[in-house]
């Protein structure tokens, strides 16, 4: 959490990846999981971001508000393997819509995660 | 016999199988005298000394106290600060309206479970009440959902039948944003609401603590107000991307709103108690210094006196003898 000035932000928005530069239109959009990366000067940090909201204001101002970020490189890859393939089993057992709902949402992030360390 | 009798009696283990007579906390000496075996009159200073040592007990244990809450305070501290920053960007956002009109609103009391951490729970109750007074006319209703034991203590005499909620033992556990989503979850699927007012004591310093009021509002209500103007009528220079419709998210938005200002209103009202804990033991220790200062003086006075009458009554024996 903090306040940084930076030269574009690319949010995993629920209708794809976004790019934000200053003199964006105001916008209020919905994340979904993946990779925020934050683009300053030559240098990109990414972050996976499980989701959350980002509001753009008109004054060239975001707030990325995200239930949890983690920074890409505390990602351990072997977890996330095993987590996508536990959620894969689940949905193929699961009977009620709840238990699909639940385990359809595991394999989303799961894939995200996988997805942002191999892309 | 010579038993004094003083009001308040009060029922103390002592050794003398003699009714005792009730000590108070006064600098007026709670002598007692009693009759030794030839007829010597001593007075004890048993009464004194007992009331010494419990009174450095409770001064001991109310310093401990205070060192316990000011540890819990840091931990707690640091969680605090951090979380402001989740809900500043809503009210960037939406703005907090508190005067904002409705019908139906639910006022969300967080208190502490434990008690001896000052008046911070009562002002919360009091702050709570008068919350429901205001909206309480011909068409609105004001609910109570209550976190914690103290406020539904308060709550429970006069309001029984507006509560619709309570959630205790909140602290079991370390406070983390999952546990606080869950319960913002439970309070939204079971209560109906149009406004939801989050009562709670704001942390400032380790001295000050205020209690505020945290204003969020449905998302029909934020379409309302959107339309009428004001600060909200910015809303709609804002597209919406996503979902189907607008309402879509803007329902999602107010849900992650609530949680995340929930999530700050308990970690600021952890630090509130600690805090407040911490200034109460601490007046505790400093009373019963005072206390202890004035039974020495009282004791040694005791002592004293007991020395003096039995020298008097030696000396007096012995010029009868004499003359």
């Amino acid at each position: 959490m903090g306040l940084a000035g930076v030269d574009m932000v690319i949010v995993p928005a629920t209708t794809g990846q976004m790019g934000v530069l200053p003199g964006h239109v105001a916008t209020i959009a919905e994340l979904k999981p993946g990779v925020l990366s934050v683009h300053e000067g030559n240098e990109t940090t990414k972050y996976f971001v499980s989701s959350g909201f980002v509001f753009i204001h008109a004054n060239s101002f975001a707030d990325i508000i995200a239930v949890e970020a983690v920074p890409l490189d505390q990602i351990d890859a072997n977890l996330v393997q095993k987590g996508l393939v536990e959620f894969t089993q689940k949905l193929s057992s699961a009977t009620t819509d709840l238990e699909k709902a639940e385990a359809q949402i595991g394999i989303d992030v799961h894939s995200a995660l996988n997805s942002a360390l191999t892309g | 016999m010579a038993a004094l009798r003083r009001e308040g009696r009060r029922f103390a283990p002592l050794i003398s199988p003699r009714p005792i007579t009730a000590v108070r906390s006064s600098p007026i000496a709670p002598t007692h005298e009693d009759e030794g075996p030839i007829g010597v009159r001593y007075i004890s200073t048993q009464v004194v000394r007992n009331r010494m040592k419990s009174v450095k007990n409770i001064q001991k244990i109310t310093k401990a106290m205070k060192m316990v809450a000011a540890s819990k305070l840091r931990a707690v501290q640091t969680k605090a600060e951090n979380s402001r920053g989740l809900w500043q960007p809503f009210t960037a956002l939406l703005g907090d309206l508190p005067s904002v009109d409705v019908k139906k609103s639910v006022v969300v009391t967080i208190s502490s479970d434990k008690g001896l951490c000052g008046g911070i729970n009562s002002t919360s109750v009091k702050i709570s009440k008068g919350i429901h007074k205001l909206n309480s006319g011909p068409e609105k209703e004001t609910k109570y959902v209550i976190l914690g034991e103290k406020a539904k203590a308060q709550l429970i005499r006069d309001s029984k039948k507006d509560i619709e909620l309570i959630i205790t033992e909140l602290q079991k556990n370390p406070l983390n944003y999952t546990q606080v989503s869950v319960l913002a979850d439970e309070i939204l699927k079971n209560v109906e609401f149009d406004a939801l007012r989050i009562v709670f004591n704001k942390f400032h310093s380790v001295v000050s603590f205020v209690p505020t009021v945290s204003t969020v509002l449905s998302p029909e209500i934020v379409e309302r107000e959107a339309e009428s103007g004001g600060k909200l009528g910015d809303l709609d220079n804002y597209e919406v991307e996503g979902g189907e419709t607008k309402g879509e998210i803007l329902q999602n938005l107010a849900e992650f709103q609530f949680s995340c200002v929930m999530f700050n209103a308990v970690l600021e009202n952890a630090c509130s108690e600690q805090g407040a804990r911490m200034s109460a033991m601490d007046s505790s220790s400093r009373n019963a210094g005072d206390m202890l200062d004035r039974l020495t003086l009282t004791y040694n006075r005791t002592r004293q006196a007991s020395i003096t009458t039995e020298l008097i009554e030696i000396i007096s024996g012995a010029s009868a003898l004499e003359g």
